[in-house]
C-alpha cells in the first residue's frame, strides 16, 4: 500500500494511517507482548520476573503436553476431513441449485452464525444427553434398549466442531464450484469422459482452490476453539486452547501460556505457508 | 449463580482462543452506569456533603449478590452501585494489579487469591469504626489464613465441598473420596474441574494435605488420579447437581450451594463426609487498596453484615451463612436444608497456593489424568 502514497496527492496516508495504527496497537504490539512473555519466568505465586528463560518452550517439549499438542492436531485433523466429507458435496451441489433456491439455502447456512455459537452447543447437549432426543429416537425405533452415554465422549466433541465449522467450509467450496466454468465439464463429457471421469479430472481440480481455502479455515480454528472441548467433552477433552486457559488461571503460568500460544501461532502460519505454496495464493484473500 | 461464571468467558475466548492473554471476562454490567474506572471522580467520602451520595462499584462473579439485596441497598442510602463481574479469581486479581488497587469498592473472591491479593498490598484496611455489625460475623468463620487478623476482609459465602450420591443408581457404599475408587462406578462420577480440587481428594485418600508441596507425594497422587480415569463421567464447576438430577451421573463432587439446590430437588440423594477430611473454602468481600469510594464501600459491608440483610444473601446464595444475625431470620425450610453445621467448619482444609514448582507440577499431571480421560 506504500506506493499510494507517492502516486496520489500528499494527503492520503491520513486515510490509510488509522488502518496502520491500529494494526500496530492491537495486533503488532501484542504479539511482541506475548513473545517477550513467553521468555519470562513466573513468579512464586502470582505475576511474572523479569528473568529470561528458555524454560517455557522446553517445558512444551515434555512428553505431556507434547501429547495434548497431539490431541489437538488429531481433532483438527478429524474436524477437518468431516467438514469436507459433508461441506464438498453440499456446497458442490449447492452452487448447482436454480439461483433462488441458492439463495436460500445460503440464507440457511448463515443463519446459525446469527446465534450464539454457545447455545447452539447446549442444543447438541439436549441431543446428545442420556435420555435425551437422540436416546429416545434410537430407543424408540428399537435399535437400542438402554440409554447410550453418548454426551461427554470424543465423539461429541468432534460433532460440535464439525458442526461449528462446516459452513466455512460449504462456503468455500460454493464460491469456487460457482465461479467454475462448466463449458469445460461438458467439453469432457463431449469427449468421452464419463461422468465421474469429467467430475475427478475436471470439477475436482478447477475447486480444488475452495477446497484448500476451506481446509486452511476449518482447521486452524479447530486447533485452538475450547469451549465446544469444555461442553461437550465434559472438561474431559483437553486441547491447546484448554491448556492454554488452564495456564492462564488455575496455573497462573502467563509465560507458559504464552509460549503454548507462540508455538501454536508458529503452528497454524506454517499451515498457511503450506497452503500458499500448495495453491499458489499468493495473498489470504484468495481463502474466500 | 456463582458457578455460572465460565459461561460468559467462553463466549467471548472462543473468538479469541489462541492469543488470549487478556484474561478474558464478559463485563456484563447490572445496575446502570459505565466501567468503574469512570467512577474514580465520583464523590470520595461524597456523604459528607447534603449532595450526591455517589458510587459503588461491586466486582464479583455474575448474580454473586442477590439483586434485590443491591435494590434495597440503593433505595437506603441513593447511592448507585455499578456491578461489574469476573468469571476467574485470577482474572480479579489481574484486573485489580492493572489499576493498582483502584477503580473497585468491593470486591467478593476466594480465600486464596485474597491472601496474594492482601500480599501485594491491594486490599484495603477495615475502618471498625464504620462497621458496627462487624459484631454479627460468627467467629467461627474468622481469623482464616488470609486475613489472620480479621483487618481486611468479611466473609461471604464459606462452604464446604461434600459428595452426594444417588443410592438408586450406586451399586457400592460410599464413605469417602477412596470409595470413588470402586470398579462399579465406572463411567458415573461428576468431580470438580479443577486440578487442586481433584488432586486434592487422591492426596487425601493418601492421608496428605491438599496444600503439600513435597513432589514426591504430589506425583504419588497423581499416579494414584490415574486409576480414577475410568470412573469419571463428566468433569465440571457449574450447576453440576443437574448432572446427578437427571441420572448422568450416580455420585458427585459438589460445592456447598449445588449440594443444597440438589437435595432441594431429590431428597433421596445421599450426602457424604469424606472420612478421610473435608475441605473447606470462603468467599470474601474485602475494599481495594485504592477504592474510590471507600465510604460507601464500607457502608455497603454494613449494610450486608445486618441480620436480615444477610439471612437474604445466605438464602439466596445457597452458601453457609456467616452472620450470627441473621439465624433468626432464615426460613426453616433452608436451615433444614443446611446440611453442614457449623462444628465442622474447624475440621475443614483450605486448598491454599503452593508455589510456582508444585503448581507446575499438579497442571502436568491433571493434563496428564485429562488426556486419559477421554
Amino acid at each position: 500500500m506504500g506506493h499510494n502514497t507517492r502516486k496520489k496527492r500528499n494527503r492520503w496516508w491520513m486515510t490509510v494511517m488509522p488502518l496502520y495504527l491500529f494494526t500496530v496497537f492491537f495486533v503488532a504490539l501484542p504479539m511482541v507482548y506475548l513473545l517477550a512473555l513467553s521468555f519470562l519466568t513466573r513468579a512464586q505465586t502470582w505475576g511474572v520476573v523479569n528473568e529470561f528463560t528458555l524454560d517455557n518452550y522446553l517445558r512444551i517439549a515434555s512428553p505431556v503436553y507434547l501429547n495434548t499438542f497431539k490431541e489437538s492436531f488429531r481433532m483438527a485433523v478429524l474436524t477437518t476431513a468431516g467438514t469436507l466429507l459433508i461441506g464438498y458435496p453440499f456446497g458442490y451441489l449447492m452452487a448447482r441449485l436454480p439461483a433462488r433456491a441458492k439463495s436460500l439455502m445460503m440464507l440457511l447456512v448463515v443463519i446459525p452464525f446469527w446465534t450464539s455459537a454457545l447455545m447452539r452447543m447446549y442444543g447438541w447437549i439436549i441431543i446428545f444427553r442420556s435420555n435425551g432426543l437422540l436416546d429416545k429416537l434410537l430407543m424408540g425405533l428399537g435399535i437400542t434398549d438402554s440409554p447410550l452415554k453418548l454426551l461427554y465422549s470424543y465423539p461429541a466433541v468432534l460433532v460440535g466442531m464439525v458442526y461449528s465449522l462446516l459452513p466455512f467450509m460449504i462456503l468455500s467450496v460454493y464460491s469456487s464450484t460457482d465461479k467454475m466454468d462448466w463449458s469445460l465439464v461438458e467439453a469432457a463429457r463431449d469427449l468421452g469422459a464419463t461422468k465421474w471421469e469429467a467430475f475427478f479430472t475436471v470439477t475436482m481440480k478447477l475447486t480444488l482452490p475452495g477446497i484448500l481455502s476451506g481446509i486452511v479455515l476449518v482447521f486452524i480454528p479447530s486447533m485452538g476453539l475450547f469451549f465446544i472441548a469444555d461442553i461437550l467433552g465434559g472438561g474431559k477433552v483437553m486441547l491447546v486452547g484448554n491448556l492454554i486457559q488452564n495456564q492462564l488461571q488455575s496455573g497462573r503460568d502467563w509465560p507458559f501460556a504464552a509460549a503454548l500460544s507462540v508455538v501454536l501461532m508458529i503452528f497454524t502460519s506454517v499451515m498457511i505457508w503450506v497452503y500458499r505454496k500448495v495453491s499458489g495464493v499468493k495473498d489470504l484473500e484468495g481463502l474466500l | 449463580m456463582k458457578k455460572n461464571r465460565r459461561f460468559f468467558a467462553v463466549l467471548t475466548a472462543a473468538a479469541l482462543a489462541a492469543a488470549n492473554l487478556s484474561g478474558c471476562g464478559g463485563s456484563g454490567q447490572n445496575g446502570g452506569g459505565d466501567a468503574p474506572a469512570q467512577a474514580e471522580d465520583a464523590s470520595q467520602g461524597g456523604k459528607e456533603g447534603k449532595g450526591d451520595p455517589g458510587e459503588l462499584n461491586i466486582y464479583t462473579w455474575a448474580e454473586y449478590v442477590p439483586q434485590d439485596v443491591i435494590n434495597q441497598f440503593e433505595d437506603e442510602t441513593g447511592i448507585r452501585v455499578n456491578y461489574t463481574n469476573f468469571e476467574a479469581n485470577e482474572e480479579m486479581l489481574a484486573k485489580l494489579e492493572t489499576s493498582k488497587g483502584g477503580d473497585y469498592d468491593i470486591i467478593i473472591a476466594s480465600d486464596y487469591i485474597i491472601k496474594i491479593a492482601a500480599d501485594e498490598g491491594l486490599v484495603k484496611e477495615l475502618d471498625q469504626g464504620k462497621l458496627p455489625n462487624f459484631k454479627n460475623i460468627d467467629p467461627v468463620f474468622q481469623n482464616f489464613f488470609y486475613d489472620p487478623d480479621n483487618k481486611l476482609t468479611i466473609p461471604y459465602g464459606p462452604g464446604i465441598p461434600l459428595l452426594v450420591y444417588d443410592p438408586s443408581a450406586v451399586a457400592c457404599e460410599i464413605t469417602g473420596y477412596e470409595s470413588l475408587w470402586d470398579p462399579s462406578l465406572e463411567d458415573s462420577l461428576a468431580l470438580m474441574d479443577s486440578e487442586r480440587v481433584v488432586m486434592g481428594m487422591a492426596l487425601k485418600t493418601m492421608g496428605e494435605s491438599f496444600n503439600t508441596e513435597d513432589p514426591d507425594v504430589i506425583r504419588a497422587a497423581g499416579e494414584k488420579l490415574m486409576g480414577l480415569a475410568p470412573n469419571v463421567r463428566v468433569l465440571s464447576q457449574n450447576q453440576t447437581q443437574d448432572y446427578l438430577l437427571s441420572g448422568e451421573v450416580g455420585a458427585a463432587f459438589l460445592f456447598t450451594s449445588q449440594v443444597v439446590l440438589a437435595l432441594s430437588q431429590n431428597p433421596q440423594l445421599q450426602v457424604v463426609y469424606p472420612k478421610e477430611g473435608l475441605g473447606f473454602g470462603v468467599d470474601a468481600a474485602f475494599i481495594p487498596s485504592q477504592a474510590p469510594n471507600s465510604d460507601n464501600a464500607h457502608a455497603f459491608l454494613n449494610f450486608i453484615l445486618d441480620g436480615e440483610i444477610g439471612a437474604q444473601v445466605a438464602q439466596q446464595t445457597y452458601y453457609l451463612c456467616p452472620n450470627q444475625a441473621s439465624y433468626e431470620f432464615l426460613d426453616e425450610e433452608f436451615k433444614k436444608s443446611l446440611v453442614i453445621s457449623a462444628d465442622d467448619i474447624p475440621k475443614g482444609e483450605f486448598i491454599q497456593d503452593v508455589g510456582a514448582e508444585a503448581t507446575a507440577l499438579h497442571e502436568e499431571l491433571w493434563t496428564e489424568f485429562k488426556s486419559a480421560l477421554d
